[in-house]
């Protein structure tokens, strides 16, 4: 029966459809990596021609012209310091909701898909900050992205399930407390979940470009998608240097990705089943 | 009532539990209340100019003659976007998931290229197609010129929308061919076997068969891109500027009146007016997202 199966027809038309989609969305990328590869010359001369004499000076040129090392460090720390408030803000919320645990019961699942729906809140989220002292403040900034768990706490109490009542009460028999349950019981077994909200919300973080417009002012403290931006404004007639800029901080998303890809789309997949 | 809880204190989850939500409620949840409250005044931003109450003042001011241009023009380009972005994303990604849920070599490969852009982020992605778009000899223009004519693409009022969408959906369609593959990996083959001893064409196979089993999926890609594609702003931002009136959407223009296009103070701010521009966009949102909710479950296939 196997054999017949393996015999089955190569299909063509799947794989011709495959490869456009995969020129779709690997050209653009290929692309810039051929622009940033250029002098400004030979992009002027033959803007979209094949490179010939490879730039690679463009890279070095464009990270020490950007300051990206700076940048990248701020939004490593945003990114880092934002992900750890909100996944933890998402356990310590979602487990006891999720239990039954906290007083209040279905009100809480309502609040975790209101938190979804919630207005633009650019304007009270700035005065906020100002209030608090917290305005062009790193602290104030991931204490905001932080806050900003969209469906991670949804997400992470549909999970919660999976983890068997009875571990809370034999744990609790054997006199573990609740903070060390969660944390060396819980954390390990909801794992899957755990990784799909961080990852979720760091995404989020390390892309968010408003509110860093908005709640930051000093560029010392810019994370890199705004120190990105800036060198726009300031290259936007050098499209080589602005390429290799840009490539500079796509390549290391790119093979972030690379090996968080299978955690991702799972989780994703699994967090859309569940 | 709540669960018995069967830890000995119980005072170690009430603390952590209202830990969390202190965060949550002070940086989330208070700020998106507070724009309620604040679009009954006339915040300006600056520290130091007084506040006051002016009812509703703000949202007459939207609906006024005076800004109605403005106002209406950015309604509209919300509506537009999020409608033909979403409709656009979810009839690609439908074909896309059908193509990646065949027997193929290499297909978790082109899976995780499809879902890509999503990590890439707005920056990256905007400054790519720009790139692209671009006038001085992007490829776009190229392929244009080779068929005689020529275009000023993100600079030509009539076209900018349709580009900036077609940037939306190569950036956020990795999400709904996730979601189509996971319900095209739930229906049973039982269903194509006896479909195809009926003698159903590949066309009624698709119409009768998936689709219908698709129903939850195509629910959960019109709500999220809906409620998505009304509220993203950073995009449009990054291609066109906050100042374009082709693309200006609601959440640009509360930008634009409570920043003045740029960080934190300048004079000519007037935030209490933004926060009503804020609150419209959120009536607006809430409004198209239950109402898609209402009609798609009704159309729902239960198993």
């Amino acid at each position: 029966m196997t054999a017949t199966r393996r015999r089955r027809r190569i299909p063509w038309g799947a794989y011709l459809r495959a490869a456009v989609i995969l020129v779709v969305f690997l050209f653009p990328l290929l692309y810039l990596l051929n622009t940033a590869l250029k002098s400004n010359d030979a992009f002027f001369a033959d803007p979209v021609g094949l490179v010939s004499d490879p730039q690679w000076g463009n890279f070095p040129q464009a990270w020490q012209q950007g300051g990206f090392g700076a940048f990248i460090l701020n939004s490593v720390l945003y990114t880092v310091g934002g992900t750890l408030i909100g996944t933890l803000v998402t356990l310590l919320l979602g487990f006891p909701v999720a239990r039954g645990y906290i007083w209040g019961g279905k009100l809480w699942s309502i609040v975790f898909v209101v938190i979804l729906f919630l207005p633009n809140a650019l304007i009270t989220q700035f005065q906020l900050l100002l209030k608090l002292g917290l305005y062009d403040n790193r602290l104030g900034y991931v204490l905001m992205v932080g806050a900003g768990v969209g469906i991670g706490p949804l997400l992470f109490s549909g999970f919660v399930s999976s983890v068997p009542r009875e571990l809370d009460e034999a744990a609790a028999m054997d006199g573990i407390g609740y903070w060390r349950y969660l944390f060396t019981f819980v954390v390990p077994l909801a794992k899957p979940a755990l990784t799909t909200v961080a990852i979720l919300q760091g995404v989020w973080i390390w892309n968010e470009i408003i509110l860093a417009t908005v709640l930051l002012a000093d560029p010392a403290k810019f994370p890199i998608t705004r120190g990105l931006y800036n060198f726009r404004d300031t290259y936007s007639n050098q499209w080589p240097l602005l390429a290799a800029a840009t490539f500079l901080v796509a390549a290391p998303l790119v093979v972030g990705y690379i090996f968080i890809q299978r955690y991702l789309v799972n989780g994703v997949l699994g967090a859309v089943k569940g | 009532m709540a669960q018995s809880f069967p830890f000995p204190r119980r005072a170690s989850m009430r603390v952590s539990f209202t830990l969390a939500l202190m965060m949550l409620l002070v940086f989330g949840l208070i700020p998106a209340v507070a724009v309620l409250v604040v679009s009954f005044t006339d915040l300006r931003g600056l520290p130091g100019i007084p506040v006051n109450w002016v009812g509703v003042e703000n949202y007459v001011s939207f609906f006024s003659p005076a800004k109605w241009g403005d106002s209406v023009n950015a309604i509209r380009n919300t509506i537009v976007f999020a409608g033909v972005s979403t409709v656009a994303q979810i009839v690609l990604a439908l074909g896309v998931a059908i193509v990646l849920n065949q027997r193929i070599r290499a297909r978790n490969f082109v899976r995780a290229v499809v879902f890509m852009p999503t990590i890439l982020g707005v920056t990256v992605t905007g400054l790519i197609w720009s790139l692209m778009f671009n006038v001085t000899g992007g490829p776009a223009r190229s392929v244009v010129q080779a068929f005689g004519g020529d275009s000023a693409f993100f600079g030509d009022p009539n076209l900018a929308m349709a580009l900036v969408i077609v940037v939306q959906i190569w950036m956020v369609m990795g999400v709904s061919v996730i979601i189509f593959l996971s319900g095209l990996q739930a229906i049973p083959e039982e269903l194509y076997e006896v479909a195809a001893i009926d003698g159903a064409s590949r066309w009624a196979r698709f119409r009768f068969v998936t689709l219908p089993m698709l129903s939850p999926a195509i629910t959960a890609n019109v709500l999220l891109g809906i409620v998505n594609a009304l509220q993203s702003y950073q995009l449009t931002y990054v291609l066109t500027g906050p100042f374009n009136k082709a693309t200006q959407v609601l959440s640009l223009l509360v930008y634009v009146q409570g920043f003045g296009g740029k960080s934190g103070t300048s004079l000519s701010q007037s935030q209490g007016y933004a926060s009503a521009v804020s609150m419209v966009q959120f009536v607006i949102v809430a409004v198209i997202a239950l109402a898609s909710l209402w009609y798609l479950r009704g159309r729902e296939v239960r198993l």
